[in-house]
């Protein structure tokens, strides 16, 4: 099982011209596999989550996913602010066919969000966003988590948590940040100028990317 | 563009789709209503009380004797024309309000548009039997045949949903257009069919209202309405062309606006 990127381009149409994001993109990240893509600001990180998410579409080249991929999980992404991060857990396990009431008690359990879970997403700080979006994922259970940056982990016992539950499904993550990917993930690519690259050894991705 | 292999069967396709439908209106009642079990009502109470407000002001008007001012008559005919409206004028913004759900690749854009388009449905058909209820309780007959107002009211939506789904990929590109939406819908009002029935007017009006489609519509609750007391106009193909070919270019429309949309 796998999510794979074939000749991936994505372009998006500027006030003169287009802006080309991604140039030919091959890429596959197989079940299981804890990959960090690393990239500066404005490489594209997130239209690269966007589309293995398959949420967009690219401008050219194929998308091909045979394991169940996470909806990108990120600050915003995929809430109602106006509604409750509850309202927001059952919405979204109706629409991934969960139980409801099961989706609420384990993003109540491990979303630690407290009397927050009940208050409108828009009232939530950019930690608790993450945090109720990683529990709402887990809780459907993927595959393969596509988290776009946005990650509040840490030591925290939220973070040991996810670290944990990630030990028996796939991630993907892009971040600017090196550290997230030293401790979460066992292989990295670096995305730079529309390009990805892949490094079999983490600390030479992080030295290609710390000298970019 | 995506593909996954094995493809998946169409019935996984159906279900997925009813479950996100589903999904989509539990959060529009909740966004729309607020989270008070009461608050649900609203949806009935808005349509009730403007229903009845129309009626009222022709009743006295026109002394509410004989069917043609009677309560029933523009009450029933009020929700209709509101039901129509509503879909039409909440089309601009449902693609901007539901746009954070992109996120989740099963969402798609025309499920947005049928998820609001149910809940106005079910509201109309419920406040329109009250006032049939009413109606008859003020001393006016029962309906000579409820099939045709049921017709007349899926007519009415599905004609609504069509120019919805054209409105919804217009402003999904251009965002002006809503604005005019606006306008044209209380403009549209006196020629709806709403207040005549279209043999009570003059030969030369007849042939252009004719042009209306929701005349047609109007004329067919009223035949379900009063039966024989009027003689009523409609050509039911008319109104079938005028909803299938606003459903192919919205849909089309959707799907061409797809890709455009940011997120955010």
């Amino acid at each position: 099982m796998a999510l794979e990127l074939i000749d991936v381009h994505k372009s998006y149409p500027m006030n003169v011209g287009r802006k080309h994001v991604l140039r030919g993109i091959n890429a596959v990240f197989r079940k299981g596999e804890r990959v960090g893509v690393l990239g500066r600001n404005g490489t594209g990180k997130s239209t690269l989550v966007r589309i293995l998410g398959r949420v967009e579409a690219p401008t050219q080249g194929i998308v091909r996913s045979s394991m169940s991929v996470s909806w990108p999980i990120g600050f915003a992404a995929g809430f109602q602010q106006a509604l409750s991060g509850a309202d927001n857990s059952r919405f979204i396990a109706r629409i991934y066919d969960r139980p409801v009431q099961e989706t609420v008690d384990f993003v109540e359990h491990f979303a630690e969000l407290g009397e927050y879970l009940n208050m409108p997403v828009h009232t939530y700080s950019s930690g608790m966003r993450s945090r109720l979006g990683l529990a709402i994922s887990l809780a459907i259970d993927f595959d393969c988590f596509l988290v776009d940056e946005a990650l509040a982990v840490g030591d925290t016992k939220f973070g040991r948590a996810f670290g944990a539950r990630l030990q028996r499904a796939g991630l993907i993550i892009v971040t600017h940040q090196p550290s997230l990917v030293r401790q979460l993930c066992n292989r990295a690519a670096v995305l730079d100028q529309g390009t990805l690259t892949f490094y079999e050894d983490i600390d030479e991705a992080l030295a290609t990317y710390n000298s970019l | 563009m995506s593909g996954s292999a094995p493809g998946p069967l169409l019935i996984d396709c159906a279900r997925q789709q009813v479950r996100v439908i589903g999904a989509l209106i539990i959060r529009e009642m909740h966004t729309r209503f607020g989270r008070h079990r009461l608050g649900y009502l609203w949806v009935f109470f808005e349509p009730l009380l403007l229903g009845a407000m129309i009626s009222l002001i022709h009743g006295i008007r026109g002394n509410g004797s004989s069917a043609r001012n009677s309560f029933e008559f523009f009450s029933i005919g009020y929700v209709m024309f509101f039901l129509f409206r509503g879909l039409m004028n909440r089309a601009g913004n449902t693609i901007a309000s539901n746009r954070s759900l992109l996120f989740h690749r099963q969402v798609t854009l025309p499920d947005m548009f049928f998820a609001r388009h149910i809940i106005e449905g079910v509201a109309c058909s419920g406040v329109m039997f009250v006032f049939t209820i009413v109606g008859i309780a003020l001393g006016g007959e029962a309906p000579d045949s409820p099939v045709k107002m049921m017709c007349a009211l899926g007519l009415m939506l599905l004609l609504g949903q069509g120019v919805a789904l054209v409105i919804g990929a217009a402003t999904s590109e251009w965002e002006g257009i809503d604005r005019l939406v606006h306008a044209m819908s209380y403009l549209m009002l006196p020629f709806s069919g709403l207040f005549f029935m279209v043999e009570w007017l003059p030969d030369w009006m007849q042939e252009i209202v004719v042009w209306v489609p929701t005349v047609h519509i109007f004329e067919l609750l009223r035949d379900g309405q009063f039966g024989d007391r009027f003689s009523a106009n409609y050509d039911l193909t008319y109104v079938a062309g005028w909803i299938l070919i606003p459903h192919l270019f919205g849909l089309a429309g959707l799907r061409l606006a797809r890709p455009r949309i940011g997120l955010e």
